[in-house]
């Protein structure tokens, strides 16, 4: 099953655009003009709601001319690509996203032919499946951790690090004490937000000068 | 707009295929996803974080009715997406320099396809048959593949330590420290910002 | 791949010239027809790549340009466009690429460099500072002759001498100068590791496209060059840096930070840079300097990471091996192959032996000069992602211990073993060991190339 590897999923959508001559801008600049505005960071549609690792969505205005001897051809809609790398089940994942931002769902595929809308959650998932194109073939450089572990593991790795610098040369007993502590405190600290520059480094790691 | 967000760079590229040149990539693809050793370069190349090939045969672009025109037309596309980190440059020259058989293999299918090496036509190729991303979102900005690698590597040693820890004596402690930090010395650089892209 | 034309290619780009003293000039052109006069009056002035049959000259001179020194000439708009947009911009405007912000910002360079004035780079070197004079005098009076060229302002630089003899130290106390690679059809006493590295673990010499324009260089193509064809062939470009060191910082940090490292301070200089401070590889010999290695041509340079993944011999992130990462990357080195440079360059200001008080604020430093077919592949990439960032090196965004701009917030993990005199540890708070205060591109031409400048015969196809 190429969609999957491990436990990620290769999410391929291919939704076309409504074609309305009537429309001014037309259906695709007003899909480009609103995504320009979306959050990029930790206010993305794709933060708020679980289990996005990275996605795009792009206005696909035409297949592409190489030149000849091949032949010119074209397409009679533009297609709005949404191209997702996301945790496990793709139902799940997509019912999470109705949930979650059905507004950014419902102004970005309102343009789009046939869309239901995201108020029905069971309805929208079943669109974007009727969209959906499978992908042939899926490479994930690791595809056993979910969005979740990935934040916690980045966080840890940066919290670990300045604790190791701060106990060079610290007594065994000493260091053990305030290894416990530290381990308390990183366990209990909130996971940074998903799209944000990661933790910062307020986390308290011991040792000299704290 | 952009292709970049953080440390990743989101490329699309669109090819046109004969159809009956379809089946011969499907196969190859087939290979390649079933035989795990075949994906080691792209693993080894350590810089996409992910990545996939599309075939869209000619009668499979979704048609939902509602007035749509069916399209009509005479290749079949495939679709290229990569998340990679560094530089547009550097990802063309890394893959021509060390993929090319594979890239060869995938693409040379697609019309007019020059071949990866040398990189300049392949470059002027992959700049012709991309198209420009409108919104990119990656829940880490401040992290490469590597970085998620050694974080995990670090995560995972650092559980392990937390476990035995509580039933050491200091000593016992100390020696376990140390185990721990010769296991996560090589995975600790820094996440942050990534280099202007030039 | 035949010989090379070495009566065609200045031998600044063929050979380290390997004279203690050097003077560069910089230029500024005021009228074009005075300036081309110029030229063809330094003509037979300048140093070719033939051979020295009859011993090594008193004093070289070696002349390159910049793009607004190409365009006061007045070259055709055609071949002015034609350049690489790197060396078109000017280094100064590569500043947020290159990471020269902060303190290495252009606003904190020498004045020298502020006003976009210099056209030209004059390099002189000797074997004395009289051979130095004279030959700077006879360019001046050249200069004044034609009226061709202002003297904007002058760089002294001149190898650290022990007993009056000259050493290829660096300020800090390294060995510098074994890194340059080997190319096709360059006469040079080569050595293994200078090169590239084959499948078979042999070292062959690169591709001649990667250092001189108009010969196919790595990926079997030729090199991005300017139009015509025969104004690029046999020349390349150059950048010019000047690094001032902070001495004082430098030593109070080894002292201070080895005090709590288990293996020592000269060891951990030498993890700092991945070589002993003799020039030893820590790779080879990570115990202790080993002058039997340093003095074999066959064992200095010829060494590879493949069997030291962890670092615990030469640490990951150490500057030889961010520089010239050799296998460190996989691919038996073949993502590194387009990314080499050449260096040039000499010590400035004066050195202080190990014991006496040093300061920061005394001028002195390196200036760093690096040849290459592309600035922006070689050279900037090396200093972007390799210096000033870690991501290929699996290090995040901790960058070159040595020469980073690390703003007191830097890292570089040593990795160690098991054993108490190799233990891991942790370098912070890294401060700027070395600032940058100035320099440019520059477009070093062939002979026939200054040529066709001097005459004003340069067509665009």
């Amino acid at each position: 099953m190429p969609n999957q590897n491990g436990s990620v999923y290769g999410l391929t959508i291919l939704s076309p655009i409504i074609n309305d001559e009537r429309a001014t801008p037309s259906h695709d600049l007003q899909i480009r003009n609103y995504l320009a505005t979306v959050p990029t960071g930790e206010g993305s549609p794709f933060a708020l709601a679980p289990g996005t690792h990275l996605a795009r969505l792009v206005v696909m205005d035409d297949v592409i001319y190489v030149g000849s001897p091949s032949i010119e051809e074209h397409l009679h809609s533009k297609y709005l690509v949404f191209e997702s790398n996301c945790d496990g089940d793709l139902d799940s994942y997509l019912l999470g996203l109705a949930t979650a931002v059905p507004q950014h769902l419902d102004a970005i595929w309102s343009h789009c032919v046939g869309y239901p809308g995201a108020a029905n959650p069971q309805a929208f998932a079943a669109y974007m499946k009727a969209c959906q194109i499978e992908t042939t073939f899926y490479f994930a450089a690791v595809n056993d951790k979910s969005v979740p572990e990935t934040l916690r593991a980045l966080q840890t790795q940066r919290a670990v690090s300045d604790f190791i610098a701060r106990h060079q040369g610290m007594n065994a007993a000493l260091l053990q004490a305030e290894f416990a502590q530290f381990a308390t405190r990183l366990k209990s600290e909130p996971l940074p937000a998903s799209g944000s520059m990661g933790p910062l480094r307020g986390l308290k790691t011991g040792g000299r000068n704290e | 707009m952009s292709n970049i967000n953080g440390k990743v760079y989101a490329m699309n590229a669109i090819t046109p295929m004969k159809p009956w040149k379809t089946w011969v990539v499907r196969a190859i693809f087939f290979t390649l996803g079933h035989v795990k050793s075949l994906q080691q370069d792209l693993i080894n190349l350590s810089f996409i974080e992910f990545a996939r090939w599309v075939v869209v045969p000619r009668q499979r672009f979704p048609y939902l009715g509602n007035g749509q025109v069916k399209e009509d037309l005479k290749y079949d596309y495939l679709l290229f997406f990569s998340n990679f980190n560094g530089t547009w440059n550097q990802y063309i020259d890394a893959f021509s320099a060390v993929l090319s058989n594979g890239l060869n293999l995938v693409w040379r299918w697609s019309e007019k396809f020059p071949g990866s090496v040398p990189v300049t036509l392949f470059k002027e190729y992959i700049a012709r048959v991309q198209f420009d991303t409108d919104y990119y979102f990656t829940a880490y900005p401040h992290a490469t593949a590597n970085d998620l690698k050694s974080a995990h590597i670090v995560q995972a040693s650092l559980d392990s330590l937390v476990q035995r820890a509580p039933n050491c004596t200091p000593e016992e402690f100390r020696s376990a420290y140390l185990n721990f930090v010769i296991q996560v010395q090589a995975h600790l650089g820094d996440t942050g910002e990534a280099p202007v892209i030039f | 791949m035949s010989k090379l034309n070495e009566t065609d290619i200045q031998g600044f780009v063929l050979r380290g010239y390997n004279l203690p003293f050097a003077r560069y000039l910089f230029l500024h052109f005021e009228d074009s027809a005075r300036a081309r006069a110029l030229v063809g009056r330094l003509l037979p002035v300048i140093t070719t790549g033939q051979r020295w049959d009859h011993g090594k000259p008193q004093s070289t001179a070696n002349i390159a340009f910049t793009h607004r020194g190409l365009a006061a000439f007045d070259l055709p708009e055609a071949t002015l466009l034609s350049f690489p947009v790197e060396f078109l911009q000017g280094m100064k405007d590569r500043a947020a690429i290159l990471g020269d912000t902060g303190i290495n910002a252009p606003e904190h360079w020498d004045k020298l460099w502020l006003d976009n004035h210099v056209h030209a780079w004059l390099g002189i070197n000797g074997q004395s500072p009289e051979a130095v004079d004279a030959r700077c005098s006879q360019i001046q009076a050249l200069m004044q002759e034609t009226g061709g060229a202002m003297q904007l302002a002058w760089q002294d630089a001149a190898a650290i001498m022990d007993d009056g003899k000259p050493t290829s130290r660096e300020h800090f106390g390294y060995t510098d100068g074994f890194g340059n690679p080997d190319y096709l059809g360059v006469e040079r006493s080569t050595q293994p590791g200078q090169g590239k590295l084959m499948p078979d673990g042999t070292w062959a010499p690169l591709a001649t496209g990667e250092l001189l324009l108009g010969y196919a260089d790595e990926a079997g193509e030729l090199p991005v060059a300017p139009v015509p064809h025969i104004l690029a062939c046999n020349g390349t470009f150059m950048v010019y840096r000047k690094l001032h060191q902070n001495l004082a910082t430098f030593r109070a940090y080894l002292e201070e930070r080895s005090a709590q490292y288990g293996g020592g301070m000269e060891k951990l200089a030498a993890k700092f840079i991945g070589r002993w401070r003799d020039g030893t590889p820590v790779e080879l010999s990570p115990d202790w300097p080993d002058p039997a290695i340093v003095q074999d041509p066959n064992r200095n340079t010829n060494f590879t990471y493949g069997a030291d993944p962890q670092g615990t011999r030469c640490p990951i992130g150490a500057h030889v091996r961010r520089v010239h990462p050799r296998d460190a990357f996989g691919f038996n080195g073949r993502l590194i192959d387009r990314r080499r440079i050449t260096r040039r360059g000499l010590p400035y200001g004066r050195p202080v032996p190990e014991g006496e008080p040093a300061s920061d604020a005394e001028d002195r430093g390196i200036v760093f000069m690096a040849l290459n077919a592309s600035l922006s592949r070689q050279f900037e990439f090396v200093q972007q992602q390799w210096i000033e960032y870690g991501n290929d090196a699996h290090q995040g965004n901790d960058k070159d211990m040595l020469i980073g701009n690390h703003r007191g917030h830097g890292k570089f993990v040593v990795q160690g073993d098991l054993s108490a005199t190799n233990p891991p540890f942790l370098c912070t708070h890294l401060p700027n060991f070395v600032e940058l205060r100035g320099g440019d591109y520059f477009f070093l031409p062939s002979i026939t190339a200054l040529g066709m400048i001097a005459m004003g015969l340069v067509d665009p196809r």
